[in-house]
């Protein structure tokens, strides 16, 4: 029977009405999310105290959260990068400067000149010239005043006299009028712009930082901002005298962060922020449940902290919660730590068999698995290199789970694998010692790694530590293996992972960060009290030195090649995840957007209703 | 006359008979149902010490340390809870928890055994002595006690622990001598901090069992110091000895299980119900079968010792009402 054509029709016209409808709600449920708003006011959950590494003091703070507040909301520096995710966020872009100047003299000069119309917040008020960057490089080349990078700008003729108080002024610094400023390198610097970009070289008047000369952690109460947001009460800050000067009652280093428009701020100067909200709070709160629930409720509209495995499960498998769960690459990598002077990782054979016999997927699953990170296969993260080494896999194994059997073959080559069983059966294998944090997720990871290990014959003597950093950043300990370690970029050069890592000439007697003591010399072993066999351990101090001076295209490879080496050669480390930062925001947030230089929430860049 | 000489010699013989004070002890002990039914779990508790881990191993099949992650975790790290392979789920770590709650019981009986038993001792010695040669000795000894009990224990123990394990060779003590991080410097920790509280009671005993006539008399017979402390004061003091002994153990499980909880006891790789009581934290609202199980064990085991702390002191006690 032929069915009426009006019938057909009908059911037609019920299908598109029913998948118009459908697009209709998908579309408005899709902006929900991604509709930007101005106005309002962003409340940000706080896991820990403001205290940092120096207080939010601009000069001396040096963590990436920090940078993330700095950077978006109340410190513009001469360069700095779009607040946006991924390898648009990595790239340098003007900011006071009125543009990214090209190197001179051979790579050893760099002229800035300032924008017009950018303005301290009150109560300075006045415009911001180049003498404003020379006091904040004095302040962070000062080492009374706290700088904590300050080894990044040693290439700047006359720092280092001037940081020993042997000068009166960095001679390599010129500002030859207001909107003008020249920095003269000791040698030809690549990633020079990104050392711009971070905060401490940010614009300081004077005359407020004086008041705070040789007391560092202590200006960031009084902090005044260049960017579109200031410290809420810092205009009512009385600035005529140092004994006048009281913090801003927006700033409680322990409880609260309070933020709001700078009205100096013109927003015609400054491509990278979009500044939508109105005031933007930062409230600690010790409890992550307690976050994760008023999130959820919508009374927080986001957490910088890490977030439970379960927290992240409910919002990563949820239909409704999914478009509240954002997640971005960490630009950081984690992994074990080995150190080449101690048994039996004074052999390059162990140290390859660590790398075959290590189930990552296994650490990773421990963390939260796949939503917290992607599997290291190398030194630096991929997207450092905008993934032209994924395909370098030197240890890749069947579901990142290790392969025992090419374990036990990388080491039978070692002198610590006497039979011909590929074990590590020498005496030096039994009770290595490893050092552990204290942290929830170590436990978990320590057994991960004593079962891999037991397979190649290397048994461990574990050493659980409350805050293991200290012990594994003091030579003189001797720890052969630490499974602690992580180090994100400091801005997205492949640098800020060779030189602090891998170069022998870094490795200082306390906080030192080449764990590996890779380019250590006998010489420096006796000074530092390093046992262990010291002859012999490999360098790569002068391939950091040639990549140091290129810039673009042969910079990215002479790094590769570094990276390569490392893994092929050296292998210092067992890398096994590259994390991602995840964060999880309330239904009241419009519009996310991901930093990629501070890996924090963009907070320039967020709406909310 | 004789309706009261039977009711006194109800058996008839000529004497009315003596007990021992063993015998007299166990009489009151025995009617003590509560102590006896702790006493029956203390056994029972030995017995898991010494053969649990291994036999739940062997009949589960899995492993002390070994992880199952596939079995027993799912994707995103979580732990998953009881089953019929797993009977109490697993750990934070994927291993299965009836296996280390067992292996967890060695550690902690093991640590609050060794430990209460090791300060005891030294409170013996040190109790005995200051209580029985008073005067300078006493004041000397005293003070240390004092000072001891002054301290901040948790904080001095955190303090020790983490001092202990940032190097290589552990605590050295002389030369070759180190304290090495795990169970033997818990138990030091746990002993540094507990032997004064019982020094101090024995010393209050040995003074006044010191002035009795029994001592006198053995004194005015020529006995020597040492003959005296260890044959008239000594076996006096057995019984409180016993009693505080026994309530120790459960402090010195409790105070282990505390620092393990801190992430101070025990290494990760060793299995303690305090430690996985800390890796419940972590958990703490997904996975409730991390918190019960080895909960309820430290629960069961501290109130046992207890229990019977308290029907040995009542047996013992010849003042007591029963």
């Amino acid at each position: 029977m032929k069915k009426p054509i009006w019938r057909l029709t009908t059911v037609v016209g019920i299908v598109t009405a029913v998948a118009v409808a459908m697009t209709v709600s998908a579309s408005a449920h899709s902006t929900k999310a991604n509709t930007v708003k101005a106005g309002g006011t962003l409340n940000v959950g706080w896991e820990q105290s403001f205290g940092f590494t120096d207080n939010m003091d601009p000069t001396g703070e040096y963590l990436g959260d920090a940078f993330g507040i700095l950077t978006n909301l109340l410190v513009r520096t001469l360069v700095s990068y779009n607040h946006d995710a991924n390898a648009a966020g990595n790239k340098i872009v003007s900011d006071v400067a009125s543009n990214v100047p090209q190197p001179t003299n051979g790579g050893k000069t760099y002229t800035f000149h300032l924008k017009s119309g950018i303005k301290f917040s009150p109560p300075v008020n006045r415009a911001v010239t180049s003498h404003d960057f020379v006091t904040s490089l004095q302040r962070l080349a000062n080492p009374k005043d706290g700088g904590q990078y300050a080894f990044y700008y040693k290439v700047i003729k006359g720092w280092d006299a001037y940081a020993a108080g042997k000068a009166k002024s960095i001679s390599g610094i010129s500002t030859p009028n207001n909107s003008t400023i020249v920095f003269n390198l000791t040698a030809p610097t690549g990633d020079f712009l990104y050392r711009m970009s971070m905060p401490a070289t940010g614009p300081m008047p004077a005359e407020v930082t004086k008041c705070f000369e040789g007391q560092a952690g202590k200006y960031a109460g009084d902090l005044i901002s260049t960017a579109g947001y200031m410290i809420n009460g810092i205009d009512k800050v009385d600035i005529s005298s140092c004994g006048a000067l009281k913090a801003a009652s927006g700033f409680n280093a322990l409880s609260l962060i309070d933020l709001v428009r700078n009205p100096n701020y013109d927003q015609k100067t400054d491509p990278t922020r979009k500044n939508y909200v109105d005031e933007v709070r930062f409230i600690v709160n010790a409890s992550s449940t307690d976050i994760a629930n008023k999130v959820e409720a919508g009374q927080l509209d986001m957490w910088t902290g890490s977030i439970p495995p379960s927290v992240l499960k409910k919002y990563a498998t949820s239909s409704n919660l999914k478009q509240y769960f954002h997640q971005n690459p960490g630009d950081r990598t984690w992994y074990l730590t080995m150190n080449l002077t101690q048994p039996p990782f004074d052999d390059v054979h162990v140290r390859k068999a660590m790398n075959w016999v290590i189930d990552k997927a296994a650490l990773r699953q421990t963390w939260g698995g796949p939503t917290v990170g992607t599997i290291a296969n190398h030194i630096v993260p991929d997207t450092l290199f905008n993934f032209r080494l994924q395909e370098f896999t030197p240890y890749k194994t069947a579901g990142d789970h290790g392969d025992a059997a090419k374990a036990k073959a990388a080491m039978k080559g070692s002198k610590y694998s006497t039979g011909s069983s590929g074990m590590c059966d020498a005496s030096a294998c039994k009770n290595v010692l490893l050092v552990s944090d204290t942290r929830g997720v170590d436990p978990g990871m320590v057994a991960t790694i004593q079962q891999d290990a037991k397979k190649i014959g290397i048994t461990f003597k574990v050493r659980q530590i409350n805050g293991a950093y200290p012990t594994i950043q003091t030579p003189s300990k001797n720890i052969p293996i630490a499974e602690r370690p992580g180090w994100g970029k400091d801005f997205a050069d492949p640098v800020t992972f060779f030189e602090p890592l891998f170069d022998g000439r870094t490795i200082i007697p306390n906080g030192n960060t080449n764990y590996s003591l890779i380019g250590i010399t006998p010489a420096q072993c006796k000074t530092l009290k390093v046992t262990g066999d010291c002859k012999n351990i490999p360098s790569i101090n002068s391939q950091i030195d040639k990549c140091e001076p290129l810039l673009g295209g042969p910079r990215t490879v002479c790094y590769e090649n570094l990276d390569k080496t490392l893994m092929l050669k050296i292998v210092p480390w067992v890398p096994w995840m590259w994390s991602t930062v995840t964060r999880i925001t309330s239904t009241n947030v419009t519009h996310y957007q991901y930093d990629q230089f501070s890996t924090t929430p963009a907070y320039s860049q967020i709406s909310v209703k | 006359m004789t309706a009261a000489t039977d009711l006194l010699n109800p058996s008839g013989s000529g004497f009315t008979e003596t007990r021992s004070a063993s015998r007299l002890f166990w009489e009151r002990f025995r009617e003590d149902k509560v102590a006896l039914v702790a006493t029956g779990v203390i056994v029972l508790l030995i017995l898991i010490a010494i053969f649990g881990g291994p036999l739940a191993a062997r009949l589960t099949g899995h492993p002390n340390d070994e992880q199952y992650q596939n079995l027993m975790q799912d994707s995103f790290g979580l732990p998953k809870g009881p089953n019929s392979q797993f009977l109490f789920g697993s750990d934070g770590e994927a291993r299965d928890l009836l296996v280390r709650t067992m292996y967890g019981a060695r550690t902690s009986l093991i640590v609050g055994v060794v430990a209460s038993g090791i300060a005891v001792l030294i409170a013996l010695v040190v109790g005995l002595v200051a209580g029985y040669f008073r005067g300078f000795v006493d004041t000397s000894l005293s003070r240390i006690g004092d000072v001891m009990l002054a301290m901040p224990q948790l904080l001095i123990s955190i303090g020790i622990v983490a001092a202990c394990s940032s190097n290589k060779d552990g605590c050295v003590i002389y030369g070759p001598i180190a304290i090495q991080p795990g169970i033997a410097l818990v138990i030091c920790v746990i002993v540094i901090f507990s032997w004064p509280y019982i020094a101090r009671i024995v010393r209050g005993f040995t003074l006044s069992i010191r002035e009795k006539e029994f001592v006198e008399a053995s004194r005015s017979l020529g006995a020597g110091d040492f003959r005296i402390i260890f044959r008239e004061i000594l076996p006096n003091l057995i019984g409180p000895i016993i009693v505080y002994t026994t309530l120790l153990i459960p402090q010195s499980i409790l105070f282990e299980a505390a620092l393990s909880y801190l992430g101070l006891g025990v290494p990760p790789d060793v299995a303690s119900w305090g430690g996985l009581l800390n890796d419940a934290q972590r958990f703490y609202d997904t996975a409730w079968w991390l918190m019960l199980f080895p909960g309820l064990f430290l629960v069961i085991t501290t109130l046992a010792f207890n229990l019977l702390g308290d029907g040995l002191r009542d047996a013992l006690d010849v003042r007591g009402d029963r």
